[in-house]
């Protein structure tokens, strides 16, 4: 899983998803990784299509939106200090409280098939997710993406 | 006859993307490759012919008018209750 260094947020402290999803946003387009309205969309989505998952030990979000917002495709991971209310992806009615945010910047699907297979394996496992939700800095972040990674080899 | 099977998502991008991959290799392990045509695409497009499918998994919310005819994929996302899913859905290959 390869998410750079510059676009995770550790530790961060939040109250809404909106302010997650903007802080977020804000990053990958301060970096020129995405148009002037892809937050705007991001939100948008978010409304209508959320993405908040129940995974174990602890929930994740993935949001994103439409390739045409996306200049670079590009990963944003944010580790909330305390988790945020998602809503479900498959049932809008439940929330989740979400304590991992992987904001997806994707230019083309196709080209991106691997690394998302890979997100959402990831996600699955229970030791990936537990460390990450763990992490207190964005080296052992990186550290905890590449051995995952290492492990899958 | 071959089943024509949808997935789809709320942009046809991310995550229909991952669960179309999975449920391909799933139905060549279980060598139903030949009994379904795969499709992938997102809800808005879908929405106004979904009967032109036998079998539709979707990862995101859909309306309550066709809720019955629409099996949850959320499954293949977090890894919880896969095995439910797939039985569902090799019902309906097999109906």
């Amino acid at each position: 899983m390869q998410i750079d260094k510059e676009l995770m947020m550790i530790g961060v402290d939040f109250k809404t998803k909106g302010e997650v999803l903007e802080s977020m946003g804000a990053r990958l387009h301060g970096l020129g990784y995405v148009t002037d309205d892809f937050i705007e969309n991001v939100l948008d989505r978010e409304e209508n299509f959320p993405t908040g998952l129940p995974t174990s030990p602890c929930a994740v979000a993935i949001p994103h939106t439409d390739t045409d917002k996306v200049l670079e495709s590009k990963i944003a991971l944010a580790i909330l200090k305390e988790p945020v209310s998602f809503s479900n992806m498959g049932d809008a009615s439940l929330e989740v409280d979400v304590k991992i945010v992987f904001m997806l910047a994707i230019e083309a699907p196709g080209e991106q098939v691997t690394t998302l297979q890979n997100l959402i394996e990831m996600v699955q496992d229970e030791g990936t997710v537990s460390k990450l939700a763990a992490v207190q800095s964005v080296d052992e972040c990186s550290r905890v993406l590449g051995d995952f990674k290492a492990q899958k080899n | 006859m071959t089943k024509k099977l949808l997935i789809m998502c709320g942009t046809g991008v991310a995550t229909s993307t991952v669960v179309t991959g999975k449920v391909k290799t799933w139905l060549e392990e279980n060598g139903l490759e030949d009994k379904v045509s795969l499709h992938q695409s997102k809800i808005s497009d879908e929405i106004n012919r979904i009967d032109d499918y036998d079998i539709v998994v979707s990862t995101t919310i859909v309306p309550d008018d066709i809720r019955d005819k629409v099996i949850d994929g959320v499954p293949l996302l977090t890894g919880m209750g896969i095995d439910e899913m797939y039985d569902r859905i090799e019902k309906r290959i097999n109906q």
